[in-house]
């Protein structure tokens, strides 16, 4: 009886895998085909970090400001971050539109799991932001920035990356499936944009002050950043890079959690 | 006669249709609360940010201003401004989406009159961002030395910056006919913005950055908007505003329209 048990439970396993990777392939499958639409997403994020840097260099010499060589040092976490802002709410988009044009229906009639369905469009934008990632770095790297953690920082930033497209993605299927309109989740897009300016990505909570400030402060984002830009300007830290993964992965299993809730909801299941 | 009379009638039908377009997507916006957030309370939140984040810039030596919300707000305003403009043509691409559009084509009167109904709708919607904005920066210390006219002034280059963005975005929405695709203007959209006096005055900037900036059309959409918030109206800030509206509003017409005939055909 235990056998017939283990052997149904690996089963169910193996089906969850191969349906999330077969969704993932879609995803990823759906990204490359629309090129045209992807590539803002990492060109805009370059573009501002190359525009600011031009912008602020006399910012450098406000009292407070970590010390740099270039503003570009300072501007790597947030550029890493904004990319993925641009493409995570992509998997949301996507889920809104199977709904609009009833494809979602058809998924969820088939004999595929629930939790697959969501979590296998997320997977394949954090596998296309890993990407963007690599590519992001070495641009600033050709441009001059440095990462003094070396490799083992750079891994941290990629993992990081693709951590937070599961936490905006989750949270975009959340309301992709609430409203089912693809322009609610589109809207959404701004919302995230500015909670990067409402964190230390782009000026450091030092040159900040009043409520603002405590604002910041108190931003997941911040508690993300920070540590991510320590280990790009300082040096290699355990305790920084456990800090924002950790945070990112917490973050991504409240998320998914509640994305696959708010599906069963919406079907009418406890 | 007969003629003249249908001519009439048909651009009586024409106008009817473009205000009825424009009541649809102002009740549009007004019934589905979610649409306000990037419309309304996206411009207040960026205001927020960047007189948050960047307020330590005052205490640079050369900075355009003392306040930073005199030089903030306008900026806001403007980029606001631009998200009704793209969002407004957001509701086209739902439209093509849903099959509404092809229905919307079958009316009787020129297509024109959709896309003056659509821009119509974008230069309602920018009043929404520029009130929130002037209110919220009221709040926050904001001078406005320039009194109501500049206030005026900040909605009407609102305004006419919804109007040239939605154009832009209609004329790829035509083409698209995906929301997705709209990804495209915003970061045309950003990047004109971001490339500009927006944030730290021509001074501040160095390298290629300074000189795109110098030329950038947006720079004088800027200087039009936010002269009344900083030393008064002048109308050497003034006309190069208007040539660049003007332009942009033409070039834009002219490459929304050109998309709009091609659809079906």
């Amino acid at each position: 009886m235990n056998k017939v048990d283990t052997a149904a439970s690996s089963t169910v396993i193996k089906n969850f895998f191969s349906q999330t990777i077969v969704l993932a392939q879609r995803s990823l499958v759906s990204e490359l085909r629309q090129l045209a639409t992807v590539l803002p997403g990492l060109l805009f994020p370059l573009l501002l970090a190359f525009t600011y840097t031009e912008q602020f260099e006399r910012v450098l010499s406000l009292p407070g400001f970590p010390e740099v060589d270039s503003f570009l040092d300072f501007l790597l976490p947030a550029t890493v971050l904004q990319m993925v802002s641009f493409g995570a709410s992509n998997s949301g988009t996507e889920l809104a539109l199977d709904i609009e044009n009833g494809f979602m229906d058809r998924l969820l009639a088939s004999p595929v799991a629930r939790v697959p369905v969501l979590i296998g469009r997320v997977a394949g934008s954090a596998l296309l932001a890993g990407i963007k990632t690599v590519i992001i770095v070495l641009v600033f790297l050709i441009a001059g920035a440095q990462v003094s953690s070396g490799f083992a920082g750079f891994v941290v930033l990629t993992l990081s990356a693709c951590l937070l497209v599961v936490v905006i993605g989750g949270l975009s299927q959340i309301l992709a499936i609430r409203s089912g309109s693809q322009e609610v989740v589109g809207a959404t897009f701004p919302l995230i944009f500015v909670m990067i300016f409402m964190s230390s990505a782009f000026f450091p909570t030092e040159l900040m002050s009043g409520w603002f400030k405590r604002l910041a402060e108190f931003n997941p984002l911040t508690w993300v950043i920070d540590p991510l830009r320590r280990l790009m300007i300082v040096g290699w830290s355990w305790s920084d890079a456990v800090t924002a993964l950790g945070i990112l992965l917490l973050g991504a299993v409240l998320v998914t959690g509640g994305s696959v809730l708010t599906l069963n909801k919406k079907l009418g299941r406890p | 006669m007969t003629t003249q009379t249908f001519s009439k009638a048909a651009s009586g039908v024409s106008l009817s249709i473009a205000m009825a377009v424009c009541r649809r997507g102002v009740l549009r916006v007004l019934s589905r609360p979610t649409l306000l957030l990037p419309i309304v309370f996206m411009p207040v939140i960026m205001l927020i940010s960047f007189t948050g984040a960047f307020g330590s810039l005052t205490r640079i030596e050369g900075y355009g201003s003392e306040n930073i919300y005199d030089w903030m707000a306008p900026y806001v305003a403007l980029q606001g401004s631009v998200f009704a403009g793209v969002f407004g043509s957001a509701s086209t691409a739902e439209d093509f989406e849903t099959g509404f559009f092809d229905r919307l084509l079958l009316t009787p009167g020129s297509r024109s009159s959709i896309l003056l109904g659509t821009v119509l709708v974008s230069a309602i919607r920018s009043l929404f961002p520029t009130v929130g904005v002037v209110v919220v920066a009221l709040l926050g210390g904001l001078n406005l030395s320039g009194g109501l006219p500049a206030i005026l002034l900040l909605a009407a280059a609102s305004a006419l910056m919804a109007s040239v963005f939605c154009l832009f975005s209609l004329a790829i929405v035509y083409r698209f006919k995906t929301i997705r695709s709209l990804m495209i203007v915003q970061l045309v959209a950003f990047t004109s913005f971001f490339m500009t006096i927006g944030q730290v005055p021509l001074e501040f900037m160095t390298g290629w950055l300074h000189q795109v900036a110098r030329f950038n059309p947006t720079t004088n959409v800027l200087r039009f908007a936010r002269q009344g918030f900083l030393d008064g109206i002048t109308w050497d800030l003034t006309w190069p505003g208007i040539v660049v509206f003007a332009a942009a509003n033409i070039v834009g017409s002219v490459l929304a329209f050109r998309s709009l005939r091609r659809i079906g055909s």
